[in-house]
């Protein structure tokens, strides 16, 4: 498929050597990069023009980039990729729920970051709600947080379980097909099969139906794929 | 010569011994209310006649007229009324009644004489054998002023002050359960002086942290207030000297010096507990700065050392993208693979960290085990080394934190490599047991296998397979695995040993059966 236009990416990294080849390597597979070495910066370009991506290091020396992605997000609803060296403290790991799609540690591989991109890149158009959602007297769910709230209890979601059920909410009482659910739950370079979104579904019914063999939610449309379902009418 | 401790060591004897004259075991000692519940209600002792009290010896002097006297005054008026008859048997006979009325008489009032004076002995004897069993004893009311009164006087002092030095017990064994390690040495001494004062009747008491010999004794100034002092001791070391003054009018015994030394003593324990709990925790507090700088450390060392692996990786990746020459040369694949074994090493050492801080979460999802062991296997590289992988799994898929998992498998197989011998082959077989639902992948080298003595030693940090060069890794391979696989719900184990074979390990992992639903 041919692309109406090259997807943009916005770059910021205060690693210049860095800059340049992941943005060569990202040109050549065909995106349009600019690139920022800190925060103010960054905004500035924003200022300019909103890319469809940005992919930002968590661990600038100068600028706090948790602040900078928090105030991107408060402005615009851009997808962003943290690519960031691992941390000692898995409590920011966990910030980055609120503000990033994924996160790729480095050194990264450029394919396992390209494939990411590609997944991340699929749902724009999505009208994604950062708010909680409620679905019904039983279930809330609070995606920008990765959690649902079922039966007053709150449940944490895996990351994946969570695109998943973004993809479906955001596609709300229709059928999404398991090739889709596959190509927005996993990067290309998981190799997932069927079974995956199989799997994951069940464990998601596990989580978020009150009575899971009965489930009045999460739909299976047999051979087809599944369906998210709001029952606040019947509330 | 300064005055030493004037009991034994306090410290040696129990407390209940440490009492002193006329004390109480500690259970009737620590509860003087007691009292009350005494089985004998109080009673005055002594002898009533008409309503009026009177003394011992008046009661004797009267009693002794009465068995005396009265005998034979009746003997002799039977004599003389005798001799008004003529006849001879009637005399006679008269004269012997009289002496048998007279001797029953004597022997009556003599029984009614001993019963009546002995009556306060025994009730003395009772409160005395009562204080000497350890209970209270109500005072003994004697009127007059005889010995049995001094005898009984005597005894309700002793009482008194049994019962007193019982109720200091009690206070001093409060105040020392209230004394608390995190109040610090300051407090500690301060309330001592105020609890000590509180305890013994003290007009003033002050804890000073001197060598006692450096003090000399005060003289005692009779109508002056008595000074009274003890030793802070805690174990075999002197801390210091607890000095005080007592009312003039008081009197100091034997006991209440030792009651004092054994109040001074646990303030020296006290303070002993409280200068040690300081010292952990300004310990503490240190150990929680140089763990906090540790980690700050790591995670630049990580950033540091991360951030030039990155940029390397990038060019070598582009280089190779770049012309087909470049990604046949060996020496570029050589480049990317060492700079990915020192990323994972990097991430090894992190790991740990993380795991000691109790700070990893798992993110589990599904993965088929298989493919990821291949690409394991690939990512590692290792040349010349024959690799088998046999998926018996069924299509199962585990649930596992993936970057994890990948951290654990690269552990597993670099280890079949590394001790799989020269012409080494790995053999991974993965299957699912359907019967408790879980995923085994079993990792295993045709090497020399684990000796005895290594396996007790197998799983725990920095540990290195005997006879291996320390420079050969970082000896956290299987630490990592085993603990990053517990924070997922699995588990890793050695499989016995297999004659003709070498090691093999296995891991297990939460399993799901695939399942067609879509």
């Amino acid at each position: 498929m041919i692309e109406p236009r090259p997807r943009r990416i916005l770059l910021v990294d205060d690693d210049a050597s860095l800059l340049v080849v992941l943005s060569e390597q990202l040109h050549d597979d065909g995106y349009e990069v600019a690139t920022a070495r800190d925060g103010q910066e960054a905004l500035r370009r924003l200022e300019a023009g909103w890319p469809d991506l940005i992919i930002l290091d968590l661990m600038m020396p100068r600028v706090d980039g948790l602040a900078l992605a928090r105030r991107i997000k408060a402005e615009a609803d851009l997808p962003i990729i943290v690519l960031s060296a691992i941390d000692t403290a898995d409590s920011k790991a966990r910030l980055l729920d609120e503000v990033a799609e994924d996160y790729v540690s480095k050194p990264y591989h450029y394919p396992e970051l390209r494939a990411r991109i590609q997944r991340v890149l699929r749902r724009l158009g999505d009208r994604i709600p950062r708010q909680s959602l409620v679905l019904g007297p039983d279930l809330t769910l609070n995606l920008h947080r990765r959690a649902a709230t079922v039966a007053g209890t709150e449940v944490q979601l895996t990351p994946t379980e969570s695109r998943l059920l973004q993809v479906l909410a955001a596609n709300l009482g229709e059928i999404v097909t398991t090739d889709s659910l596959l190509a927005r739950g996993w990067a290309d370079t998981e190799e997932a099969e069927p079974s995956y979104v199989w799997v994951s579904m069940r464990r998601l019914r596990q989580k978020i139906e009150t009575d899971p063999d009965r489930p009045c939610h999460l739909i299976t449309v047999r051979g087809v794929g599944y369906r998210l379902v709001s029952r606040r009418q019947d509330a | 010569m300064p005055e030493r401790t004037a009991g034994p060591n306090p410290s040696e004897r129990p407390i209940a011994a440490r009492i002193g004259d006329g004390g109480s075991p500690m259970g009737a000692g620590a509860s003087p209310a007691s009292t009350g519940a005494s089985p004998t209600a109080p009673t005055p002792t002594g002898s009533r006649v008409g309503g009026i009290n009177l003394s011992f010896r008046v009661v004797l002097t009267v009693w002794l007229l009465v068995s005396a006297v009265l005998p034979v005054a009746i003997l002799g008026a039977a004599i003389m009324a005798a001799g008004l008859y003529s006849d001879a048997r009637v005399m006679i006979t008269l004269v012997i009644v009289a002496i048998v009325a007279a001797a029953f008489l004597g022997l009556l009032a003599a029984a009614l004489a001993v019963a009546s004076l002995t009556a306060p002995l025994r009730r003395i004897t009772a409160a005395v054998e009562r204080v000497a069993a350890g209970e209270s004893s109500p005072p003994i009311h004697l009127t007059g002023d005889d010995e049995l009164v001094r005898l009984a006087e005597s005894h309700n002092r002793i009482a008194a002050e049994a019962a007193r030095r019982n109720r200091e017990l009690g206070a001093l064994l409060d105040a020392i359960a209230g004394y608390n390690p995190a109040d610090g040495p300051a407090t500690l001494a301060a309330r001592a002086e105020s609890d000590a004062c509180a305890i013994y009747g003290l007009i003033d008491c002050h804890l000073r942290f001197v060598d006692p010999v450096a003090v000399p004794i005060e003289e005692r100034i009779p109508g002056d207030p008595r000074p009274v002092r003890a030793e802070v001791r805690a174990g075999s070391e002197t801390l210091g000297l607890l000095i005080g003054h007592l009312p003039a009018t008081r009197a100091w015994e034997r006991a209440d010096q030792d009651l004092l030394d054994l109040f001074a003593s646990e303030v020296g324990v006290a303070l002993r507990n409280a200068e040690l709990f300081g010292q952990i925790e300004s310990q503490n507090a240190k150990l929680l700065e140089l763990d906090a700088a540790k980690d700050e450390f790591l995670r630049g060392v990580s950033h540091n050392l991360q951030t030039p692996l990155t940029s390397i990786r990038a060019y070598v990746d582009q280089l190779r993208a770049a012309s087909d020459e470049a990604a046949m040369d060996r020496r570029l694949g050589i480049v990317a693979e060492q700079a990915d074994r020192l990323t994972r090493l990097v991430r090894q050492l992190l790991t740990v960290t993380r795991l000691e801080a109790g700070a990893l979460r798992p993110e589990v999802e599904v993965i088929a085990v298989a493919p990821r062991v291949r690409r394991a296997w690939e990512a590692l590289n290792a040349e010349g080394v024959g690799f088998e992988l046999r998926d018996e799994g069924g299509g199962w898929l585990a649930v596992a934190d993936p970057d994890q998992l990948d951290q654990v498998l690269w552990a597993l197989l670099d280890n079949a490599v590394k001790y799989g011998g020269r012409d080494g082959r790995v053999e991974v077989t993965v299957v699912a047991d359907d019967t408790i639902d879980r995923v085994h992948v079993t990792i295993a080298d045709h090497g020399p296998g684990v000796s005895e003595v290594d396996r007790r030693r197998l799983f725990t940090r920095f540990t290195r397979g005997t006879g291996q060069a320390s420079g050969d890794g970082t000896g956290l391979g299987l630490y990592v695995s085993r603990e990053l696989l517990r924070t997922m719900g699995g588990m890793l184990w050695l499989e016995p040993a297999r004659a003709g074979l070498g090691a093999a390990f296995t891991l297990s992992l939460p399993g799901e059966p695939p399942g067609d639903e879509g």
